[in-house]
């Protein structure tokens, strides 16, 4: 069955273009609702959208939901203890892990919690975590204790014992939130919301009778509401609508990922104090049981996609890394990355800003920083009320389905469930990544639920995530895209157009 | 077709499958071995491979020079494959195909899933490692800069290029010099495209010198020692490629940088042995090797499982591989009681002056032993010490050119009376 299907690989020769968007353009009705950026945010926005009667679409220029700044972070639903009491952000942030756990079982997602231990080594970092401590009372937290050095050793025998003070803290959560992106769209989609993507805004124009003109590289269409969820190119989409006073200050930070060998070696989130969000300093588990590694002074970036690793801060990171865990386990360090966040000159230093725009109250804005992820629920609700304010009218449907049924992951499965699975289909129990096990069938899935790239397939399956980086199943992953698709092999990217990541024989001369 | 050949289904569908021998891995050694083991009389041998054919790396390597030592003619990679097929073929082996090993546990029980038979548990009285090894991937030597695409390990752009029939890319530039980059060196020059340079952060290549001759120098291609890649380039897709030299000290020299215009890079930077499933069995692994400690008959430290092949250290020949699986069989069919292998004394191998690796680290003094020895650094001329008795003298050494020897039953016994605390030393000088 496997080698059957692989021979078909090849056959296909058609490189198909993004379709243009569907036949909403000037001459039909408008859409009630246009969500620029299908991050985090975005995504969830969707979904709760999507419960009402609307005509809703949700626009990326990434070939998939997540792929921007939703990517690159540590991806901890934090609790409420760094958030200054009052701030946008500690109000957004109440009740996060509630709201995920809860989407993680109508979604069929998976959502793990780990605990955290907050350690200081001088008396300023101390009292910064005392700070922690009180703003973590103040916006309702009850697990939070101050422990001993010696309750630290015994939970976490490799931690440093440098350390002065330390603050212990329960149930903080774990999500891979391109996966959850990914999801929370297509649930959108199964209840009505379309999705475009790899689709540009290009311009934003507002009719007399209100309503929005977005022009984008594949069409135009027009909304009656606009949502600017995009992420770092938030400024920019303003910027179109005619409001020039938004700017975003934009940082670079670096993260490292051991592998999953490893992951006995701390099983607690560990955060070394430090009040402000220029400044982060973290080690803990993942969801899929590596240890990532999230420190160092954030850079500023060249640009809004320079996210080099350069040997300073990778140094940097490991060498702090060192400080919290001595014994780092630096041969199995499996990859870095850096990622972006921004903050906004409309909101109060380090917050959130989720409200109107300047230039029209069907217009909003959701400019976030970190802790975005944590943040998304609460912003997805005071979107809502926003758009019901500004006389959006929100009626539900009787047929919403909250459910997605949750996708078949071998390495999660118990062996009864694999066993039934590879009866159904084969390709169930056809492993390609090794590393992270993940077979054929998931992969296939990935791509019809609409993954068009390496990166792509990877954020959703985990396949080529592990310890050889994809050396084994790459090519494995390039021909199931391509056979999927029915495209050729040379029109597979690796993260969207200008990607490719081969070409064929008789391309070789074309530009030496 | 996923199989060249199947024995019929054995055991019910709910309990483990018993069986004499499990090799893990249809590579050089595992096919060796499967081989091996049925001539000396083990009966239930079945070999597990992932991959939908057997031959592990050998069928992507279409270039020649396998087979010298074994069959004294020169093969390609799919030739040598094909023989070790046909000689497991022969005997008999088993062969199960599309088969990934997904547990190993120190009880010797696997647990086996493929499309086509399913989840299945066995029972094994002994177990034989043969997963051969994977590439260091670039996270692994650091090299700073972007992520975009373009970025393959040299194995992976073999596998593309020779198996899938696609091209990486178009202009070239290969961090590393280990013998996989250095032929795909070549390869990619004969198929058209330009490789800049090789670029070697150490002030002499990694891999073997006949691939140094023959794929760089006859083919002209820049070789860079003692420079270090200080950032790639792109964003989409590879635009370049920026180096420095080193210093003897490590530290960059200012004024020697160099950027390479080119829209792709190979990565040769080393291979490590894939013993996951041996650390899951709690097999005792030796750090300069990343393999299991075993004897000289194979066996690791613990009882019943063997290793044998890249999966136990990387070797230069595939010829010495496919000795080693033979080797492991033996050990698998002592431990089954089918040969006679007195069990004696012990003598463990210390490491001395500029040895950085030897296999085994543990010799059974009752029977002839092969030897294999990596050093640290390259010397000239240079003598090997093994104990007191032996030396073996040598026109130069580089650590990418394994240095073998087989010391003799006798030998050992000499060398166990004369030496102290069961040890055996051995020195570079």
């Amino acid at each position: 069955m496997v080698s059957a299907s692989a021979s078909k690989i090849f056959a296909s020769s058609s490189n198909p273009l993004p379709s243009p968007i569907p036949p909403s353009g000037l001459n039909d009705l408008p859409y009630d609702v246009v969500i620029i950026g299908a991050g985090i945010v975005g995504a969830m926005l969707a979904r709760e959208l999507s419960r009402y009667k609307l005509k809703l679409a949700l626009i990326d220029k990434e070939d998939q939901p997540g792929l921007g700044v939703t990517k690159a972070s540590l991806s901890y639903i934090h609790r409420n203890h760094m958030n200054p009491p009052g701030s946008e952000r500690a109000k957004f942030c109440v009740g996060s892990q509630d709201r995920f756990r809860a989407l993680a079982a109508e979604l069929g997602l998976p959502y793990r919690e780990a605990d955290e231990i907050n350690i200081a080594f001088d008396k300023e970092q101390e009292q910064q975590i005392r700070t922690r401590l009180d703003w973590a009372f103040k916006n309702g937290e009850t697990k939070f204790r101050v422990i001993s050095k010696e309750e630290v050793a015994r939970l976490e025998p490799r931690l440093t014992r440098d350390f002065t003070f330390a603050v212990y803290s329960e149930a903080h959560g774990m999500i891979h939130p391109p996966e959850w992106a990914f999801a929370l769209t297509e649930n959108a989609k199964a209840n009505g919301a379309e999705v475009l993507l790899e689709t540009e805004v290009l311009g934003l124009a507002q009719a007399p009778d209100g309503t929005w003109l977005v022009r984008t590289d594949r069409g135009n269409l027009r909304s009656r509401y606009l949502i600017n969820a995009a992420g770092l190119f938030a400024d920019e989409i303003a910027w179109m609508a005619g409001d020039r006073d938004v700017k975003l200050f934009k940082t670079r930070g670096t993260f490292a990922i051991f592998d999953s060998s490893v992951s006995s070696m701390l099983r607690h989130l560990v955060y070394v104090a430090g009040l402000n969000l220029s400044y982060s300093q973290a080690m803990g588990p993942t969801m899929h049981g590596n240890i990532i590694l999230g420190l160092g002074w954030f850079k500023e970036p060249k640009d809004r996609i320079d996210t080099r690793v350069t040997k300073e801060e990778l140094d940097c990171i490991l060498r702090m890394g060192r400080q919290i865990m001595p014994d780092l386990p630096e041969r199995d360090l499996i990859t870095s990355f850096a990622g972006i966040k921004s903050t906004n000159n409309l909101a109060k230093p380090e917050d959130f800003y989720v409200g109107p725009s300047g230039v029209s109250p069907s217009l909003i804005y959701a400019l976030i920083c970190s802790p975005g992820i944590t943040g998304s629920p609460g912003i997805t609700r005071r979107i809502i009320e926003l758009l019901a304010d500004a006389g959006l009218e929100l009626q539900e449907k009787a047929d919403f389905n909250p459910y997605r049924e949750k996708p078949y992951r071998f390495k999660d499965a118990s062996e009864e469930e694999r066993k039934e699975a590879i009866a159904r289909d084969p390709a169930c129990g056809h492993l390609i990544c090794r590393c992270e096990q993940v077979s054929e069938a998931e992969i296939i899935e990935a791509v019809r639920k609409g993954a068009r790239s390496i990166e792509g397939v990877k954020q959703i399956t985990r396949a080529g995530m592990g310890r050889c980086q994809g050396g084994f199943c790459g090519p494995w992953i390039l021909k199931i895209i391509a056979r999927e698709l029915g495209i050729p092999p040379e029109a597979v990217t690796r993260k969207g157009k200008g990607s490719e990541e081969v070409i064929r024989f008789d391309q070789i001369g074309a530009s030496l | 077709m996923s199989r060249l050949y199947n024995n019929s289904d054995k055991g019910g569908a709910g309990a483990p499958i018993k069986l004499d021998l499990a090799i893990i891995g249809a590579g050089p050694a595992g096919l060796a071995a499967g081989a091996m083991a049925k001539r000396l009389g083990i009966k239930d041998v079945v070999v597990f491979d992932r991959d939908e054919r057997p031959g592990g790396i050998l069928p992507q390597c279409i270039h020649p020079g396998f087979g010298l030592l074994r069959y004294g003619e020169e093969l390609t990679g799919p030739e040598y494959a094909w023989r070790a097929v046909q000689e497991a073929a022969a005997e008999k082996v088993d062969l199960e195909l599309n088969s990934m090993v997904i547990e190993a546990n120190p009880g010797r029980q696997i647990c086996v899933a493929s499309p086509d038979t399913g989840l299945r548990r066995y029972d094994c009285r002994s177990i034989i490692f043969a997963m051969g090894c994977r590439e260091r991937t670039r996270p692994a030597v650091r090299i700073p800069g972007t992520r975009p695409a373009g970025i393959f390990t040299a194995g992976k752009a073999q596998r593309l290029v020779n198996i899938e029939g696609c091209m990486p890319g178009r202009r070239i530039v290969i961090v590393g010099s280990g013998d996989i980059g250095m032929i795909m060196a070549r390869r990619l020059t004969l198929e058209g495209c330009a490789v800049e340079a090789v670029v070697e952060i150490m002030p002499f290549t990694s891999g073997l010198i006949r691939n140094e001759v023959q794929c760089l120098r006859d083919f002209g291609i820049p070789l860079l020692l003692g420079h270090e890649v200080t950032e790639i380039r792109g964003y989409k897709r590879v635009e370049g490629l920026s180096v420095c030299a080193r210093g003897e000290d490590g530290r960059l020299i200012p004024g020697t940088e160099k950027n390479f215009d080119c829209d792709t890079v190979l990565l040769s930077v080393g291979l490590i042995p894939e013993n996951e499933l041996s650390r899951q069995a709690g097999i005792n692994l030796d750090n300069a090797t990343n393999g299991p400690v075993v004897d000289n008959l194979l066996e690791t430290r613990t009882e019943g499982f063997f290793s044998c092949g890249n999966v136990l250290h990387v070797n230069d020949l595939v010829d010495e591989v496919s000795q080693e699986g033979e080797l492991a069989a033996q050990g698998a069919a002592a431990r089954l009681g089918l040969v006679q292998e007195p069990r004696t004394v012990n003598l463990n191998v210390v490491k001395g002056s500029n040895i950085a690796q030897v296999v085994p680290q543990r010799l059974l003094v009752n029977r002839d032993s092969r030897i294999a020895i990596r050093v640290r650094r390259p010397t000239g001329p240079a003598t090997v010490r093994i104990g007191e008795a032996v030396k073996l003298r040598l026109p130069l050494t580089r650590p990418g050119e394994m240095i073998t020897t087989t010391l003799k039953a006798d030998q050992l016994a000499a060398l166990y009376d004369q030496g102290e605390n069961q040890e055996l030393r051995i020195d570079c000088e």
